[in-house]
């Protein structure tokens, strides 16, 4: 069966510490004043005494239907055999059409390769070594949880099957492949 | 860098800037002149005092323009020197590829026709050496008018599909985008005409084709006011993000840019100017004024357009 790649990032448990973004960009050597990865603190919610923040995470969604890949000229941004949208450097000319074309804003021209880049569940570095990327690693919470949703007996398909998920912007018809737990009460 | 999550800079969604903006204003400018000089000469049945000086004005724009167009595009790109890259490997999804395939048949068509078209200022030009291409080509003058045509069309309509085709942004994500930037092309194409036509071929304010040149400029004025009000209606109505974008004709500097630069230089001045007497409005500054600001309109348009389209998100 083929593999279908997805992030959880349960935003009860996760506490916006960013240590998934310091380790994303020391594992990818992602240049100062670009990230891949940001969780971003929003808010604060709701009313005294019972205030409460939400922690977004800003990332490449992994669309099934990927705007990026859709736009980009020569098809340097493009769709594994794994299934994750992914980028060949050597054929990026640079012209940001992904960038602008991303709904999510999360894509980004690398200072230092002069190439589109973005998240891709860590393809070329950790799972390339059959480990977990570096985010969900480090996370201190365990609030990210990654891994094949086509297998059953995988985390990831135990966790979307008992919890109840969103993902961002749907209504464009991206099929995001990263799901979020709402937080669910308030209380700082 | 005033947050825990960093630097924010990389977010921000408008990411195609003036440059761009200049690209799509010169590919329209190419597109919409050679639509206009050759659909004026296929309309115009008495040809023997050879070629109108309308027609070699849209012969040296269609090339000149696009090419500065091109440059513009290459020099924005963040590996301007591997542009060569787009130029083998095609992604036929993507109406950027298309694009370039598109404009590598148009850009030599519109040297190839130039120089046909221009065959006899070519000597005085010190060209002399390509007036035997010129010779060469002549027999084909039919067909590359044909495929020039038709590709211009394309050229225009897909400065506009360039930009609709992202569902990221609601005001550019529209069907009418590729229309209003086709016929803008037009008015651009018109006004640069006129103006090449008179400075730099002397050519008489009340020359004929320039006469049915002129007359042409208001229908595809208010062609482009409709289509411009069908894109603001297209927003309302489909409410939500897109309704929010309408923000961007209220308030902001791209509010000014659309009402001063595209509603009022744009379309207000060559109105006015339709108010004159005849005699005023015929003189060759008063048309040259209007034509540089149509022109100016139109690129106001695209910066419009292309930053306030890029502000509003999905
Ligand atoms: S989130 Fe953006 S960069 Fe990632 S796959 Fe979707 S469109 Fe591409
Ligand atoms: S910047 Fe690179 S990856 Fe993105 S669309 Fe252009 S060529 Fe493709
Ligand atoms: S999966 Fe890898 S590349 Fe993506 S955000 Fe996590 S650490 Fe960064």
């Amino acid at each position: 069966m083929t593999k279908r790649y997805v992030m959880v990032h349960d935003e009860n448990k996760c506490i916006g510490c960013q240590a998934c973004n310091v380790a994303c960009r020391s594992e990818n050597g992602v240049p100062e004043g670009v990230t891949r990865l940001q969780v971003r603190v929003e808010g604060p919610f709701g009313e005294m005494p019972h205030l409460h923040f939400k922690y977004h995470r800003v990332s490449c969604q992994q669309c099934e239907d990927a705007p990026c890949v859709k736009v980009c000229p020569t098809g340097a941004a493009y769709v594994g055999e794994d299934g994750i949208v992914s980028i060949h450097g050597d054929k990026c000319v640079g012209c940001m059409y992904c960038v602008a074309a991303c709904p999510y804003k999360v894509r980004f021209m690398n200072p230092e390769t002069k190439v589109a880049d973005k998240c891709n569940f860590c393809k070329d570095t950790r799972l390339a070594r059959g480990e977990e990327p570096a985010c969900v690693t480090v996370c201190p919470t365990d609030a990210l949880v990654f891994g094949d949703a086509n297998d059953p007996q995988s985390d990831v398909a135990k966790l979307l099957n008992t919890k109840i998920t969103y993902q961002d912007k749907t209504h464009l018809g991206t099929k995001p492949r990263v799901y979020r737990v709402p937080t669910k009460r308030g209380g700082i | 860098m005033n947050n825990t999550w960093g630097d924010m800079a990389q977010y921000d969604p408008v990411t195609w800037h003036w440059i761009i903006a200049v690209y799509l204003f010169m590919a329209g400018l190419s597109a919409g002149s050679l639509l206009i000089g050759i659909g004026l000469r296929w309309f115009n049945k008495d040809q023997a005092q050879g070629e109108t000086s309308i027609l070699k004005a849209a012969a040296i724009i269609g090339p000149v323009a696009i090419c500065l167009g091109l440059a513009c595009l290459v020099f924005d790109l963040t590996k301007p020197f591997h542009f060569w890259l787009i130029l083998i490997n095609y992604n036929f999804q993507s109406v950027m590829a298309i694009g370039v395939l598109a404009l590598l048949a148009y850009s030599p068509l519109a040297f190839a026709y130039a120089i046909l078209v221009l065959r006899d200022e070519l000597p005085k030009w010190g060209l002399g050496f390509l007036v035997p291409i010129a010779k060469l080509l002549m027999p084909f003058r039919k067909l590359i008018e044909v495929l020039l045509f038709i590709l211009a069309i394309g050229v225009g309509a897909y400065t506009g599909f360039l930009i609709s085709a992202m569902n990221a942004y609601p005001m550019l994500n529209t069907a009418v985008l590729p229309a209003l930037f086709l016929v803008s092309g037009l008015s651009a194409g018109a006004a640069a005409n006129a103006v090449l036509a008179l400075v730099m071929f002397k050519t008489d304010s009340h020359d004929k084709t320039l006469a049915k040149m002129h007359g042409l400029e208001l229908p595809v004025m208010a062609i482009e006011i409709m289509f411009l009000f069908m894109l603001f209606c297209a927003l309302y109505f489909k409410g939500g993000a897109a309704a929010v974008a309408l923000a961007s004709l209220t308030s902001g500097v791209w509010a000014s840019v659309f009402w001063i630069g595209v509603v009022g230089v744009g379309f207000g001045i060559p109105l006015l100017f339709m108010l004159l007497p005849a005699a005023t409005r015929h003189s060759k500054g008063a048309m040259i004024m209007v034509a540089c600001a149509s022109l100016t309109g139109v690129l106001a348009l695209r910066h419009f357009i292309v930053y306030a389209g890029q502000s509003y998100l999905s």
